[in-house]
């Protein structure tokens, strides 16, 4: 089985973007694909805490994200640089690695599937 | 080889069509095989039947475009959850939301996420054209 990884680069609420990369990644871990997640540039602001969803009418992204463990999806990564630019403060209940560029690129090569969707 | 392809880019918003219609026309003239085309995201407005290219550019028809690659036997398919969400409904979908016209394009079809998933893992390659 082919190991996928997906790539989120956008904010939560700017766009559909990090919701439909969310489940393309649950679909392929239901087909029993290896799945990782890599959070970057503005995608980074997923794994922020205290966001309310609701209150624009939309899903709490962290929430959306406390459910991958439950389609087996463990290995969630973030951008350790982006982490710092925007000082996020991650989301206590997510575990979620902070890796470095070079890191990030050996993940890239480790992964037989990348999909960014990113312009 | 077996490709793969899905486009995420809206119709002349991005160059995602253009490029992955070369890149499809190739891989047929190269002996190559397509196990499906995806349209995600953004790239679901490919399927509006509705499209009037702009008539004073080089912009050329991308629909027509898409449907000459279907008429070659390669399968068209519509994230259905990012597409009716767009608008793009077939008749069943226009029946089930009570909305007034079907809006996609004849060639394509709706499908579910799992397409995307079964063309890659039954590829060679995978490609994807970006917004």
């Amino acid at each position: 089985m082919k190991r996928y990884l997906f790539i989120i680069s956008r904010s939560p609420y700017g766009s559909s973007h990090a919701l439909e990369q969310l489940e393309a990644a649950m679909v392929a871990a239901v087909f029993d694909a290896k799945v990782a997640v890599l959070f970057r540039d503005e995608g980074a602001w997923c794994i922020q805490q205290h966001q309310a969803g609701a209150a624009i009418g939309q899903k709490t992204m962290t929430n959306v994200l406390a459910a991958l463990p439950a389609y087996d999806i463990e290995e969630l990564y973030v951008c350790a640089d982006f982490l710092n630019t925007y000082q996020i403060q991650t989301e206590p209940t997510l575990s979620v690695m902070p890796i470095h560029l070079p890191e990030q690129q050996a993940l890239i090569s480790a992964c037989d599937v990348v999909i960014t969707a990113q312009p | 080889m077996k490709y793969a392809l899905a486009v995420h880019g809206a119709p002349y918003a991005s160059e995602a069509a253009a490029h992955a219609l070369s890149f499809a026309d190739a891989l047929l003239a190269g002996g190559h095989s397509i196990e499906r085309v995806f349209f995600f995201h953004d790239g679901v407005y490919q399927g509006l039947g509705a499209q009037v290219p702009p008539q004073d550019s080089f912009n050329v028809d991308t629909v027509k475009r898409w449907q000459h690659l279907a008429a070659q036997g390669v399968e068209l398919g519509i994230c259905i959850a990012s597409g009716i969400k767009r608008g793009v409904v077939n008749e069943a979908e226009q029946t089930r939301y009570e909305l007034q016209h079907p809006t996609l394009a004849p060639g394509f079809e709706l499908v579910g996420l799992g397409q995307l998933i079964a063309a890659i893992n039954n590829a060679d390659r995978y490609v994807e054209f970006p917004a």
